[in-house]
């Protein structure tokens, strides 16, 4: 087995190493190319694009549609295609910016993907300077050019863009345009909604007969969510509540598990990106005041403390109100952080491969084992992660949504005190409550 | 920085596509499959619980037939039991009633005997009577056949009618 398995790893590093020595002395002429900007491949792989990679042919893009509002409120729908046009480089393919002008009603609208723009790689509109106006952009460039090289040439200044030599007016449309995220969203949403339907027609057809293979796996899934967190945690509300909660779950998943996949359909890193998380969040923050009981309310605006925490300073009320918006804003920024850190981590350690290729072949080749090894682990990881962070997400909104429809037990048991029966009945409160706490502390720490 | 700028198009986006997903899966997606797994697990445990109800009753009826049939020996053996009192009561029975009829039998014979006995005896006295009085009349007729002597009888006889 383990020398199955050293072979293996030999025929892997061999495997990566030959077209790479290719590319390095292919690319020895060129001081560009060796001067890798690593932030910008990290940022451009974790952000948004107008346009999908086709795979192994960086340049070409799948046109999506762009759709902006421009700044006399017209609306415009184009191809993302004519944003761009591929132009041949010393020998490697670039896609380069185009403006996209359209004529409506006697009138000409640009557009362009920004560059050199505040703006960076998003649609803006353009507006032609006057002389004036151009010479007075072109002193400050060139003041502050004066004072350093800047990246690119030009530099940025706030509310033009440079394209093709000359200093522009921007407008940043209103941007609602089916973007390479925007798709993926569609498509994971068309997956859980096919996955579902089809286990949905599964119990249609058979009855009572139990799935088998992805369909059992799948069904496993859903009872595993289910059964053990949202049953367990809300109980007889668990079916009030399973829709949004699972559909939360599966939704967050293959989006999850979407973006580890390099190529088309995959690729677009959707649960890092805060937009997601944010509207995610946003949910979960919904369903729990929409549905919290007066109990909830009472413990935001008069909890159970001694009186001068609350009164005259509503100390306690402030942090209450706090931890309202912390909660689902921990969720957010949990799920993005955890999904945005593996994708990163992932292109760094494949970008290492590059970054060592200048200390000549062999470092390289040592470096693009190592690398793949740690990226195959990384990745490895991202599935567990992909899962976990999905469980986690449902896990806690669940726990949020629980405690925001507690009748108030607690409290009532309070009323009792001094006879048994509301002893006993404050005693199993303050456990059902350390109870959940510690769930939540540690799913915590599972981070 | 870029990346921490939620971008208005994708909430936008994200917002409608969630929004739809989840009320098309609420609607027909999750009731439908939570309880066909309900269901089935309830059926499930309705299977279990039948499968012991069932055993439990095989067990019951192999018990009650196991009695019936233990019960059915029991009466079987006292039947028996029974039947052989009664033979051996009605042949002691029948003994008695035979010993009975016998002595009864007996008794009359010997009472008819007796009575026959006593029929001979009446008979044999009055035959023994005849011939004493027919000897009697013949010793009489012997004795008197000479006139002195009927004369004497006579006498004798008138004597003791005078001595009176």
């Amino acid at each position: 087995m383990s020398k199955r398995l050293s072979i293996l790893m030999f025929l892997l590093a061999i495997l990566v190493a030959t077209p790479f020595r290719g590319y390095a002395e292919g690319g020895d002429g060129h001081a560009e190319e060796e001067n890798l900007d690593v932030k910008e491949i990290i940022f451009e792989h974790l952000g948004d694009g107008y346009g999908w990679e086709v795979p192994f042919a960086h340049a070409y893009r799948i046109p999506l549609p762009v759709i902006v509002k421009a700044e006399d409120g017209k609306w415009f729908c184009f191809s993302s295609s004519s944003l761009t046009k591929v132009v041949e480089h010393d020998g490697k393919m670039h896609a380069e910016p185009v403006v996209k002008t359209i004529s409506r009603d006697g009138k000409d609208y640009s557009f362009v993907i920004a560059h050199i723009s505040s703006h960076k790689n998003k649609v803006v509109q353009l507006f032609n300077l006057n002389a004036a106006q151009t010479d007075s952009v072109m002193k400050v460039a060139s003041d502050i050019k004066a004072q350093g090289p800047v990246k690119g040439g030009w530099p940025v200044i706030d509310g033009y863009v440079f394209v093709d030599g000359k200093y522009y007016r921007e407008y940043r449309p209103l941007d609602i345009s089916i973007t390479k995220n925007v798709a993926a969203l569609f498509i994971s949403t068309a997956i859980v909604l096919i996955i579902v339907m089809s286990l949905v027609r599964f119990y249609r057809r058979r009855g009572l007969k139990a799935p088998r293979k992805g369909m059992g796996f799948m069904e496993l899934l859903v009872s595993f969510v289910y059964e053990g967190t949202i049953k367990a945690t809300l109980g007889e509300n668990a079916k009030k509540f399973a829709p949004y909660l699972l559909t939360c779950f599966f939704f967050i998943l293959i989006m999850n598990l979407l973006g580890l996949i390099v190529i088309f359909p995959g690729g677009a890193n959707l649960t890092g990106n805060i937009a997601i998380t944010l509207v995610l969040a946003v949910m979960t923050f919904i369903m729990t005041n929409v549905f919290g009981t007066k109990h909830y309310w009472k413990e935001i605006f008069w909890p159970d403390v001694p009186l001068w925490l609350k009164c005259p300073l509503p100390i306690m009320q402030f942090i209450e109100i706090f931890g309202m918006f912390t909660k689902p804003a921990a969720l957010c920024v949990r799920l993005f952080a955890n999904m945005m850190g593996g994708h990163m981590i992932v292109i760094t350690l494949t970008l290492l491969i590059f970054i060592f290729a200048v200390f000549g072949s062999a470092v390289a080749g040592a470096t693009t084992v190592v690398s793949i090894l740690f990226s195959l682990f990384m990745l490895a990881l991202d599935v567990l992660v992909s899962f976990i962070q999905a469980y986690v997400f449902t896990t806690l909104s669940t726990i949020f949504i629980g405690m925001a429809i507690e009748r108030g037990d607690h409290a009532h048991a309070k009323e009792h005190a001094g006879t048994e029966e509301g002893e006993e009945a404050m005693k199993a409160a303050e456990a059902q409550k350390e109870l959940l706490a510690k769930e939540a502390a540690a799913i915590d720490l599972k981070q | 920085m870029e990346l921490f700028t939620p971008d208005f198009g994708l909430v936008f986006w994200m917002f409608i596509a969630f929004i739809l997903l989840f009320l098309v899966l609420a609607k027909w997606g999750w009731p439908v499959i939570i309880k066909s797994m309900e269901s089935r697990a309830n059926t499930i445990d309705q299977g279990v619980e039948d499968a012991r109800k069932a055993k439990e009753q095989l067990d019951n009826a192999r018990n009650e037939a196991k009695k019936y049939v233990e019960e059915a020996q029991a009466k079987q053996a006292e039947m028996l039991r029974e039947a052989a009192k009664m033979k051996t009561e009605i042949i002691e029975q029948a003994k008695h009633e035979a010993s009975e009829a016998a002595r009864r039998e007996m008794e009359a014979a010997k009472l008819s005997i007796e009575q026959a006995r006593k029929e001979a005896e009446l008979q044999f006295r009055n035959e023994v009577g005849k011939f004493s009085i027919d000897i009697a009349e013949k010793m009489v007729r012997n004795q008197m056949k000479s006139d002195d002597a009927q004369k004497q009888l006579v006498d004798k006889l008138l004597d003791e009618i005078e001595k009176n």
